[in-house]
């Protein structure tokens, strides 16, 4: 006979029913969540162990890359690792630049060009350095925007050739079949760079990321992934 | 070269020529300039990192500079 519950208004009479508080439960954890959980650092652990870590932004190889992204990523997908070909692979456009960049004092010495009045001149002198700047520019851009990226969920190529063009490529985890890298030349050997070919049972049946710095680290880091993949894989076959 | 261009009258029609030739080939570089500020950013929408907005900073001061080269070549 519970009539009134608000103190102020209860009549004499009135049976009085304090009802026990709720006591607040503690935020449930359970098991399967903080083990998923402790998994996930693990493997960020194990990432770390393999990869190393690295700050510049123009790294060729970039660890877990927090800015980083592309169009085609999905929501929940993470990028493991950014790559692009070994800097030293830029050697030879930067040094082709230097020597553009002291040709116009050459000029001078032939006498076919002083025949023009010191306007032309400039003019050409403008002309040649906006085509070793838009040269540099160009050579830059490909190797800036050429990347391979590791995700948790796929590899994927990005390639831009001479501006114009755009290649995509992407394989599954799931469908990576074997992974193989060489290292080849001095340059290679001396500054750890080289190609890693990924053969994948996907309608895309190869995916080569070439003169890529630490190539062996990227056979580490995919292996790891493949392995979770497949225990996730079985996990799941498991509950069935 | 320069006496015989002289000396026979031609030197205005040559350098009308060579203006003329300079003039075709900076508006050429102001298109190929414009092709490379729409790539820059198309390849920035498609890769997005911190220095796209330098990148992109850069392909317009490129732009500008071709501006200035057809003005050069108008001018001579």
């Amino acid at each position: 006979m519970n009539r009134s519950k608000d103190l102020d208004n209860i009549a004499p009479d009135d049976e009085i029913v304090v009802s026990a508080p709720i006591k607040e439960s503690p935020k449930e954890t359970s098991p399967k969540k903080s083990e998923s959980s402790d998994k996930k650092s693990n493997f960020s652990q194990t990432i770390y162990d393999i990869l190393g870590h690295t700050k510049s932004p123009f790294s060729a190889f970039l660890i877990r890359p927090k800015i980083l992204t592309f169009a085609e990523r999905d929501e929940n997908e993470e990028i493991y690792l950014a790559v692009r070909p070994h800097w030293i692979n830029n050697l030879s456009w930067i040094i082709v630049s230097i020597l553009m960049l002291f040709i116009p004092l050459f000029f001078k010495y032939i006498t076919f060009l002083n025949f023009f009045p010191t306007q032309y001149q400039f003019a050409a002198v403008l002309f040649w350095y906006l085509i070793t700047f838009i040269y540099v520019f160009e050579k830059f851009l490909s190797w800036y925007f050429n990347l391979f990226l590791v995700t948790n969920e796929r590899v994927i190529d990005i390639d831009f050739n001479n501006l114009l063009n755009k290649h995509f490529a992407e394989a599954d985890l799931s469908m990576i079949q074997d992974v193989s890298s060489s290292v080849r030349g001095v340059f290679g050997t001396f500054f750890n760079f080289g190609d890693v070919l990924i053969q994948t049972a996907s309608e895309i049946n190869q995916i080569n990321f070439e003169k890529v710095p630490n190539p062996e680290k990227i056979i580490k880091l995919l292996k790891e992934l493949r392995d979770l993949e497949e225990e996730k894989n079985n996990g799941g076959n498991n509950n069935e | 070269m320069n006496n015989f261009l002289t000396f026979n009258g031609l030197e205005s029609y040559f350098f009308g020529i060579t203006q003329i030739f300079f003039i075709a080939c900076s508006f050429l570089y102001f298109i190929f300039a414009l092709i490379v500020v729409k790539q820059v950013t198309s390849m920035s929408k498609s890769v997005i990192d911190k220095f796209n907005v330098v990148l992109i900073l850069f392909s317009f001061i490129h732009l500008g500079f071709s501006i200035l080269l057809i003005l050069t070549m108008f001018g001579l």
